[in-house]
């Protein structure tokens, strides 16, 4: 059975893209939540009586991040339903048809 | 008009319809986790599903036209119906794909009835497997392929949904864990309210996927059955406008139906979610399904959004599983591809045994018939959106209390000196 070493590559690298994007872009949001906290200070934060107002900052700046990270998500389900992908070839992402198997 | 047409016509029928229970089916997978917390309103979340779903769905330009072929041999690779088949206007053909369509639904609204998320790529699948076994025997079938790559029905059906769960669990119990970590010292009610937004975001992805993904499946199977009946021409494969159009809104409407007794299944029965862990659990599947697809590995929506809503259970500290209810998921999981397989062999045999046009009408006869009963039967404990984020209905809390530290972090010493970690200690 030389199936399982298959499935496992596959699994391997999903499991890498899926912790890299479907954990890391949580955690900059959870970030970006943070941030947006720190600006609000009392109520947001616990045992926190000042607002800094430098989270507001931190926070949109993330939340700039994710939704670029989106785009790309988005573009890349367009482009699969396309029949093309998504390149970084040229610096700036765009499409092209998908290469022939 | 020939009996082949006619056959035709019921297989378009049937085909869009597995199509609506697709779309009920998986209303879900998407979007439990964002009625259970509340980010959106039970009707609010199926209305965006459903709107991303048929925008999905039409997004499909390039559809899969050799679905079936990973799992049995009844199409070339360029998606054209094997010439052994098409004797007698490809009348064979068009009654493996029907019988395997009828199998799909039933098979579909039975775990429905029960509540359970099954995949309707394995029901859709397993019911062609049987179909083809009805007709070809077991020799149709493709159950490893070359061994080159991941292929057949080990490689495309059973080894991943053996892996996705897991991985999906392991990337949504990861990003709990860190989401928790991280927003240690913010307020709840700032929190939750705050995690809602990206929730919904990533809650939206996975319709968006959900639509490209699974509509143009049955877009693939109306097409195989169009050029088996000689309706579309056999050396330029092509997929209608009609084709795309009505699987497109069929998807859509089922969508919109709302599978209320999975998504309570998923959104209540599992684990009780609060919205960062509804973020966790949609950016994990969001990410699983579209790394998977970009790397061709098959895999059931329905398998990684459960998989990631046990992982959002699992990574919170002091959060909870309902085991008893993962199980009898799992358990449908495993027997949904060979229940289905049966399913679609029964009906082939009925539909091509009693012949003609008959044989089809019959098979019909006894959809419409256990889909009536079976929605009678829903409607002794009818679960819809008023009544979808009731609590569980034994009133239970979660019974199995795993702490989180000891399923992702065995050093969970390294976690004492944190004071500050908010109320969750145990």
């Amino acid at each position: 059975m030389n199936m399982i070493p298959l499935a496992l590559e596959g699994a391997w690298k999903v499991l890498l893209a899926g912790l890299v994007l479907g954990a890391g872009l949580p955690v900059l949001y959870a970030l970006s939540v943070r941030g947006m906290a720190m600006a609000k200070g009392a109520g947001a934060i616990i045992g926190e009586q000042t607002a800094k107002p430098v989270g507001k900052v931190i926070a949109w700046a993330l939340l700039i991040v994710i939704l670029l990270a989106v785009a790309y998500g988005i573009s890349f389900i367009v482009a699969t339903g396309l029949g093309k992908v998504v390149t970084f070839d040229h610096i700036v992402p765009w499409f092209v048809d998908k290469p022939k198997k | 008009m020939t009996t082949a047409t006619l056959i035709l016509a019921l297989v378009v029928v049937v085909a869009l319809a597995f199509d609506f229970t697709n779309g009920f089916h998986d209303t879900g997978n998407a979007m439990a986790a964002s009625i259970a917390t509340g980010a959106l309103s039970p009707k609010g979340a199926v209305t965006l599903a459903a709107i991303l779903n048929l925008v999905g769905a039409v997004l499909s330009v390039e559809v899969a036209l050799t679905v079936s072929n990973s799992v049995v041999n009844i199409q070339d690779s360029k998606g054209l119906p094997k010439a052994e088949l098409m004797a007698s206007g490809g009348t064979m053909l068009l009654l493996i794909v029907f019988g395997g369509l009828v199998g799909g639904i039933i098979w579909n609204l039975f775990t429905w009835l029960l509540g359970l998320p099954s995949s309707s790529s394995h029901a859709l699948l397993g019911g062609l497997v049987g179909g083809t076994i009805g007709a070809l025997g077991f020799a149709g079938v493709k159950w490893a392929g070359d061994g080159s790559k991941l292929d057949g029905v080990i490689g495309k059906v059973i080894l991943p949904s053996l892996i996705s769960p897991v991985i999906a669990m392991i990337v949504a119990a990861t990003a709990t864990r860190l989401i928790f970590m991280i927003t240690a010292r913010v307020e709840d009610k700032f929190r939750e309210r705050r995690f809602r937004w990206g929730q919904v975001g990533a809650a939206s992805l996975v319709s968006l996927a959900h639509g490209t993904n699974d509509a143009q499946k049955t877009m693939g199977v109306i097409t195989l059955a169009l050029v088996a009946a000689g309706s579309v021409s056999s050396t330029a494969v092509y997929v209608p406008l009609w084709v795309k159009l009505s699987a497109a809104t069929a998807i859509a409407l089922g969508t919109y139906l709302g599978g209320w007794r999975i998504i309570h299944t998923m959104g209540k029965g599992l684990v009780d979610i609060s919205s960062p862990q509804g973020l966790a659990a949609d950016a994990s599947s969001a990410t699983v399904i579209l790394a998977s697809s970009q790397l061709g590995f098959a895999l059931s929506t329905t398998h990684v959004a459960t998989g990631s809503i046990m992982g959002v259970g699992i990574g919170k500290k002091g959060g909870t599983v309902r085991w008893t209810v993962a199980g009898r998921m799992v358990a449908a999981w495993a027997i949904t591809f060979p229940a289905a397989a049966v399913m679609g062999a029964v009906m082939y045999w009925i539909a091509a045994g009693l012949g003609g046009i008959v044989g089809p009408l019959v098979v019909l006869a006894i959809l419409c018939g256990l889909s009536f009963y079976m929605w009678k039967r829903s409607r002794v404990n009818v679960i819809d959106h008023r009544n979808v984020t009731d609590d569980w209905h034994d009133g239970s809390k979660p019974e199995v209390v795993v702490a989180a530290h000891e399923v992702i972090d065995p050093h969970h010493e390294l976690d004492e000196p944190q004071p500050a970690a908010g109320p969750a200690t145990h």
